[in-house]
C-alpha cells in the first residue's frame, strides 16, 4: 500500500518508513521506539491536533507537525 | 557509599526514593514529577548510603534538560551502584534505557516496579528468564506498598560483598536499531501477555481519550472541580473553621485583651476593631485570614489536584488542550505548570522545565499569573464577594481567564518563532492511594504553613506599623490621582496597591475596610491579582527563569493589567 504521513493515516496498525524530520526528532522518536520498521497503531487523532498512538505496550500523544514528518504505511 | 536511582519517566522512582530514604519527595501520575536532583541517606543493612534520585529520561544519550543531567552524572561514574527502575508495564520500551546503562559496564540491578498493576492488565514476566539474558540481578517490587524491598535489601548487602557479580557481560550493538531488535528478542521470551475484559480503568480509558467524548469530559472535570473544590471549601469554613474561631479562639483572645496595658501593643495585637476580617490585628485578621479563609481552599483544591495527578488525568487533559494551546504559542503539556499555578504559583514556576524553549517558557510564566489567581486569593475573593450574588464572582474569573488568553495570544504573535510540538508519554489509569494522597496533601498544607502563615502575620504586622508611623496618607496621595482618573477607584486603595505584592491574600483583604461598591471591588480585586506577582513568585521567578526574562514577564503583565483593569472599570460601569 502507499506511503502517507502519520497525521493523515487511518486509524489502524502502521508500519514506520520513513521519518522526515532532523537527526534530534528522529532520536526523540526513537527512544520511544518509533524508529524506522517498528509498528505502531494509531488510535485516536484530534482534528488538527495531537495523534495518540500505540507504541508496544505504551501510549504516546504526538504533536501534529511531528505526526507530519513521520511516514507509514499500512501493516499487511 | 553512593547509589544512583535512575529509569524512564514516571516508572514510580520518586516513590522508591521516599521508600529508602524517608525523604519526602513528592510522586504524580504523570512523566516529569521530579525535575531536579533529589539526594537522601538511607540506611541499608547496616550500611549508610547517599542515594540520587535522577530525573525521569527515555535514554542516556538524549538532549532535553533532564536527559543531559542524568547523562553527566551517570557517565561521571563516582558511584558505587545504579538502580535502574523498571515499569513492568511498559518492559519493553524500558529496556532501552536499561541497554544502555549495562553497556556502562558499571555495577546495576533491575528493580521492576509495579508488578501488581502488570499482573492485573494480564502482563506475565519471566524474571528469572530476564535475569538470565540481561546478566544483571531483576528484583520485582512494588514501590507504591513497598513489596519486594527485603529482597532489594538483601541483594545490596550482597553486593557489597561482591560487586563484580553485578556487571553484565552482555554484548550490545551501539546502533539503536540493533538494540530494539534485540529487545524484540529478549520480550519474545520473557514477557506474555493474556489477552484480559476492559476494566473500568479501561473503559474511562477510551472515554477520555477518544476524541468526542474526551473534550466534553475535559470541560464536565473542570466544571466539576470547580464545584467541588468550592463545595468542600465554603463547607470547611462555614461548618468548622469559622464557628471555632469564633466561638473558641476569639474567646481566649477577648480574655488576653484586658491584660495588655500599652495602647499601640494593642492596637498591633488586636486591630481596630473585633471584626475579623477588618480590625487588621496580628492575632485576630492575622490569624482569620490564613486559618479560616485561606487553608480551607488549599486543603480542598489540593485534594481534588492530588486525586487528578494520581488518576492519571492531568496529561489527558493536555492533549484535549494541545490545540488551543498552539494558538497562544505553547503546547498541551504547558498545561501542567498552568494548573499547579492555581494552589500558588511558586510550583507552578518550577514545573515550567519540563518545557523546552524559552519562549514557551516565558509565554507560560506570563499566563500562569494572568490566566486565574492563586487559590489564596481565590479564596479571599470569594470571601470579599460572598455577599453578592455568585455571578459577580464568576464574571471576574472569567475576565481575568480572558485576559490571560488575549495577552498570551499577543504575546505569541509579537514574539519570534513557534511553538514546539506536544510528544508526551500517557500513562495508565490508576487507583489513587489514599495514603500518597495524604502524604502529598500533608507536605503542600505544611507548606502552606510554613511559607505563608508567617508572610501573612507579619504583612498585616508591617501595615499596622505604616499606619502607625502616618506613611498610609502620604503613599495614597502620591498615587492617588492615578487610582481615582485611570480606574475610578478611591484614593485610599492606593496603599493596597503599593504594598499588595507583599502577599496577595492580605492585600484583597484589605480592602474591605474601605466599604467599596461592588464594581470598585471587582476592578481591584482583577488589578491586585494581575498587576505584579506576589513576592516570593518573583524571587524565585527570576532565579528560575533568569533575571532579564523574569523583568520581561513582569513588565508586560503590569502593562496588561493596567489596560485591562481600565477597560474592565469600563464595561463595569455600563453593565452594572
Amino acid at each position: 500500500m502507499s506511503e502517507t504521513t502519520l497525521s493523515k493515516a487511518p486509524m489502524k496498525k502502521l508500519k514506520v518508513v520513513g521519518i522526515s524530520g532532523g537527526l534530534n526528532l528522529r532520536r526523540r522518536l526513537e527512544f520511544m521506539g518509533i524508529n524506522i520498521g517498528s509498528v505502531i497503531e494509531k488510535q485516536f487523532s484530534y482534528g488538527n491536533g495531537p495523534v495518540v498512538v500505540k507504541v508496544m505496550n505504551s501510549t504516546l500523544a504526538i504533536g501534529r507537525g511531528m505526526a507530519e514528518k513521520i511516514i507509514v504505511e499500512e501493516e499487511g | 557509599m553512593k547509589i544512583v536511582l535512575c529509569g524512564n519517566p514516571n516508572v514510580g522512582k520518586s516513590v522508591v526514593f521516599s521508600y529508602l530514604t524517608g525523604y519526602s519527595a513528592i510522586s504524580s501520575n504523570y512523566p516529569g514529577t521530579t525535575v531536579e536532583l533529589l539526594k537522601g541517606r538511607a540506611k541499608i543493612s547496616s550500611y549508610e548510603f547517599e542515594i540520587i534520585d535522577l530525573p525521569g529520561t527515555y535514554s542516556i544519550a538524549g538532549e532535553n534538560k533532564a536527559e543531559k543531567v542524568a547523562k553527566e552524572i551517570i557517565e561521571k561514574g563516582d558511584y558505587d551502584l545504579i538502580i535502574d527502575v523498571v515499569d513492568a508495564n511498559n518492559l519493553e520500551r524500558n529496556l532501552l534505557f536499561a541497554l544502555e546503562l549495562i553497556s556502562l559496564r558499571r555495577p546495576l540491578i533491575l528493580l521492576l516496579n509495579k508488578c501488581d498493576i502488570a499482573k492485573e492488565k494480564g502482563v506475565n514476566i519471566d524474571f528469572e528468564k530476564l535475569e538470565h539474558f540481561l546478566g544483571v540481578r531483576v528484583i520485582p517490587v512494588v514501590a507504591t506498598v513497598g513489596i519486594g524491598f527485603n529482597l532489594l535489601e538483601r541483594e545490596i548487602s550482597r553486593f557489597i560483598e561482591d560487586k563484580t557479580k553485578y556487571i553484565s557481560n552482555l554484548s550490545i550493538g551501539g546502533e539503536i536499531g540493533e538494540k530494539w531488535k534485540l529487545i524484540g528478542e529478549i520480550i519474545s521470551k520473557v514477557q506474555k501477555i493474556e489477552h484480559k475484559h476492559p476494566g473500568f480503568m479501561e473503559r474511562l480509558e477510551i472515554i477520555t481519550t477518544t476524541p468526542s467524548t474526551a473534550i466534553p469530559f475535559g470541560i464536565f472535570i473542570m466544571i466539576l472541580s470547580f464545584y467541588i473544590i468550592r463545595f468542600i471549601g465554603e463547607g470547611l469554613i462555614n461548618k468548622i473553621f469559622d464557628p471555632l474561631f469564633n466561638n473558641f479562639y476569639m474567646r481566649v483572645i477577648e480574655k488576653l485583651d484586658p491584660i495588655i496595658k500599652y495602647d499601640i501593643l494593642k492596637f498591633i495585637l488586636f486591630g481596630k476593631n473585633p471584626a475579623p476580617m477588618e480590625g487588621f490585628g496580628v492575632l485576630t485578621t492575622g490569624v482569620y485570614i490564613p486559618f479560616v479563609v485561606v487553608l480551607p481552599y488549599i486543603f480542598s483544591f489540593y485534594l481534588v489536584l492530588s486525586i487528578l495527578e494520581d488518576i492519571g488525568y492531568l496529561p489527558r487533559l493536555s492533549v484535549v488542550l494541545d490545540r488551543l494551546s498552539h494558538k497562544i504559542g505553547l503546547h498541551g503539556y504547558s498545561t501542567i505548570p498552568l494548573i499547579m499555578g492555581l494552589g500558588c504559583k511558586v510550583p507552578g514556576i518550577f514545573s515550567l522545565r519540563i518545557l523546552e524553549t524559552d519562549r514557551e517558557k516565558l509565554i507560560a510564566a506570563s499566563l500562569m499569573f494572568l490566566i486565574a489567581p492563586c487559590m489564596p486569593q481565590t479564596a479571599m475573593i470569594f470571601s470579599i464577594l460572598k455577599d453578592w450574588p455568585l455571578i459577580y464572582t464568576i464574571i471576574v474569573f472569567g475576565y481575568i481567564f480572558m485576559v490571560g488568553l488575549i495577552a498570551s495570544f499577543f504575546l505569541n504573535k509579537i514574539m519570534k518563532g513557534s511553538s514546539s510540538d506536544l510528544f508526551i508519554e500517557i500513562p495508565p489509569y490508576h487507583k489513587p492511594l489514599f495514603k500518597n494522597l495524604i502524604f502529598k496533601l500533608k507536605l503542600r498544607i505544611k507548606d502552606f504553613i510554613y511559607d505563608a502563615v508567617g508572610m501573612i502575620i507579619l504583612g498585616i504586622f508591617l501595615i499596622n506599623i505604616i499606619d502607625i508611623l502616618g506613611f498610609m496618607e502620604k503613599i495614597s496621595s502620591f498615587f492617588a490621582p492615578f487610582f481615582n482618573k485611570v480606574l475610578s477607584l478611591p484614593s485610599q486603595i492606593a496603599i493596597v496597591m503599593t504594598t499588595g505584592f507583599l502577599r496577595k491574600d492580605v492585600s484583597i483583604s484589605m480592602l474591605i475596610p474601605f466599604k467599596l461598591s461592588l464594581k470598585e471591588i471587582m476592578v481591584s480585586s482583577f488589578f491586585l491579582v494581575s498587576y505584579l506577582p506576589c513576592l516570593s513568585s518573583m524571587l524565585v521567578l527570576s532565579r528560575e527563569l533568569g533575571k532579564k526574562m523574569a523583568a520581561y514577564v513582569i513588565i508586560f503583565n503590569f502593562m496588561v493589567s493596567l489596560i485591562f483593569a481600565y477597560i474592565f472599570s469600563i464595561i463595569l460601569s455600563i453593565i452594572l
